[in-house]
């Protein structure tokens, strides 16, 4: 976001603007913000409210949400849709809208601080982190999967899951992993990995995995199978708690529009 | 910043996690924030009261106060022996203050206080441990107009500062809970399903709820702008118990609406976090823009527990966050006195407004060094130049 600040400004070699107020460290602001909007849709939109900020996740999820974005209204530039483009954040056709492309995790971490205002997220995020300040007012049904436990094939048959007091998992949800673990007594040892679980069991890192699963296909290369079924999974349409409060009317209009479009997508 | 290669200096620099230095400007700022607030509370009939920092763990923590054990600091008086906490609300202790010392006091009875407290952990949007408090107590009162007096006192005195967008967001923690317990969802069940309501997790709603879903749904949407937000929020049936808290909150919404039609006032009827002492009608306070919540208050009863003590309610605003929906502190208008300037010359630029910085030695170039010391102007042949 870009804000004003008293002070000097230069563009420093990163290519951001650096704006240095007086005895505050100084931030840095995208250049492509201030200037990013495309002119020839200015004049066929209503005045514009105050900027609004939709953050999306990168990866799986976002093939399947550009229908829904489509049918909300929102058309991002060019080059949102270029996977050559490393651009992170994307004027629409909307002077007021602006579309960051994040890590999902990131997603509920910007929406939380309001530094965007909507995003979408999977239940996955929301449960891993359990971030006060996030609304999840909407299933949009996409990005469908479930969290499991799964171990190598070859122990399935002589492991028995309730003589277990204690687990060593490798994943990325240590919460989630120590909360369900809890539940039933055992107690978790969670080995926090960013991506590749699957190879952990294999290597001897440790011989359960917690992860996402959706067809289990990359379980089952790596020799891997479901044991416990976590949760199922999909991706919310989340919302930062002062922001509904304080722009309810907006908010909620753009809750309606992609509740229409989930509905539409169902049908 | 102190400089990387001065190890002694870095090491007393750095402070313990969530604590602060506040620096000129910032400190004065902090404090005139305070004290404006304070002085409207004043003007309206709120008696200014102050609590110890420290006391007996098993007053402070009692009734209601056991919400807050676990973010209070505890250490043993060498003293008594006792153990005593370190107070992490200032609600609490003005409430005990009210049904001790002042209980013969005539109700209802007005009350404020401005203090600092200390948390053991900050929250995601504060990591601040501590934090100021500036609020007001009305104890003695079960009237509507009790309610929406503190509302509009909340309001006016943040506007009083210069906090502009400012919102206020009525809630109803109580009601959820009763309709809950009216509908017989109980038990972890009742406990996750206010928790889904409370995050407006509408999918986790539809699962836990079963056949009452499409009821606690459409409580959840009664929420947003006020007037618009009672009416949907009238059209719902719900079990007789609840009448008494909508009823509250429609009268609440009237008187508000009357007094201040500019007021930003939006209802929602299922928030319920934070309120854990809360006996009925709360708010929060917002301002656009601002992350995190300028104030809380609601009801609640002396007592601690319902049915004890008597009714009161009260709010609180955190001096970080509304030092953040405000307007920076403005430059003070400092002005160097020449080494020598008599001192009536000084008095009268002080009542003037002006702060004086007198020259502690003659100096050759006045000029340079008023610009040295962050003035912006001197003090020469009896006036003000500027540098």
């Amino acid at each position: 976001m870009v804000r004003r600040h008293k002070g000097t400004v230069h563009t420093d070699r990163h290519g951001g603007l650096r704006v240095r107020a007086a005895g505050r460290p100084a931030h840095r602001v995208p250049i492509n913000a201030a200037h990013a909007t495309p002119q020839q849709n200015r004049r066929m939109t209503p005045p514009a409210n105050e900027p609004l900020v939709l953050a999306l996740p990168k990866g799986r999820i976002a093939d399947e949400l550009r229908p829904v974005l489509d049918h909300v209204g929102i058309v991002p530039e060019p080059a949102f849709d270029d996977p050559k483009s490393r651009a992170l954040q994307f004027a629409t056709n909307r002077p007021d809208v602006r579309i960051i492309r994040v890590r999902s995790f990131d997603v509920a971490t910007f929406v939380a601080f309001g530094a965007a205002q909507l995003g979408v997220a999977g239940n996955d995020v929301l449960m891993e982190f359990d971030y006060p300040e996030l609304y999840a007012p909407l299933d949009l049904g996409i990005g469908k999967c479930r969290i499991a436990v799964a171990e190598p094939a070859d122990m399935v048959e002589t492991d028995d899951p309730s003589r277990w007091s204690h687990v060593r998992v490798a994943t990325k949800y240590p919460e989630i992993t120590r909360r369900h673990f809890a539940a039933r007594g055992v107690q978790a040892e969670c080995i926090k990995l960013n991506g590749a679980m699957e190879l952990a069991p294999g290597l001897g890192l440790c011989r359960r995995i917690v992860d996402l699963v959706s067809t289990g296909s990359t379980l089952k290369a790596n020799g891997l199978v479901e044991i416990e079924h976590i949760a199922d999974i999909t991706s919310r349409l989340i919302v930062n708690r002062a922001a509904f409060k304080t722009r309810h009317d907006e908010i909620q209009g753009w809750i309606d529009r992609f509740r229409e479009a989930t509905l539409a997508g169902q049908t | 910043m102190i400089d990387g290669a001065d190890t002694t200096l870095a090491r007393k620099a750095l402070l313990p996690a969530g604590l602060n230095d506040l620096l000129p400007q910032d400190a004065e700022h902090e404090a005139k924030v305070v004290g404006r607030l304070m002085k409207e509370f004043h003007k309206n009939g709120y008696e200014r009261v102050k609590p110890p920092l420290i006391e007996f763990e098993e007053a402070l923590l009692s009734g209601s106060g056991a919400a807050l054990a676990h973010q209070t600091f505890r250490l043993m008086d060498p003293v008594s022996q006792r153990m005593m906490g370190l107070r992490a609300d200032m609600t609490l202790q003005v409430a005990r203050i009210a049904a001790t010392r002042l209980h013969k006091a005539a109700r209802p009875l007005r009350l404020s206080y401005a203090g600092q407290v200390l948390r053991v952990k900050g929250t995601q949007l504060r990591p601040e441990r501590q934090f100021g408090q500036v609020g007001v107590e009305l104890i003695g009162s079960l009237r509507p107009e009790a309610d929406a007096e503190l509302v509009l006192l909340a309001a006016n005195a943040l506007a009083a500062v210069g906090a502009a967008g400012v919102s206020v967001d009525l809630t109803l923690p109580t009601l959820v809970p009763i309709v809950c317990q009216a509908l017989g969802v109980v038990g972890e069940d009742g406990k996750d399903l206010r928790a889904a309501l409370d995050r407006r997790d509408a999918a986790a709603v539809k699962d836990l709820a079963g056949p009452h879903a499409p009821l606690m749904l459409r409580i959840m949407e009664a929420a947003g702008p006020a007037p618009a937000a009672v009416e949907r929020l009238a059209a719902i049936d719900l079990p007789p118990e609840a009448e008494p808290e909508r009823r509250r909150l429609t009268a609440v919404v009237k008187l508000l609406t009357d007094a201040a039609p500019a007021l930003a006032l939006t209802i929602d009827p299922v928030e319920q976090r934070g309120f854990e002492f809360q006996t009925g009608l709360s708010f929060t306070v917002f301002a656009k823009g601002v992350r995190g919540e300028l104030g809380r208050g609601g009801r609640y009863r002396t007592g601690g527990d319902p049915g004890q003590g008597e009714p009161a309610v009260g709010f609180t605003l955190y001096t970080d966050t509304v030092l953040r929906a405000i307007p920076g502190p403005e430059a003070p208008r400092r002005i160097l006195l020449p080494h020598g300037t008599p001192r009536d010359a000084a008095a009268a630029l002080q009542a003037d407004g002006w702060q004086t910085v007198a020259a502690l030695e003659p100096v050759a170039e006045p000029l340079v060094e008023a610009r040295r010391l962050g003035c912006g102007h001197v003090f020469q042949d009896g006036r003000a130049v500027a540098v």
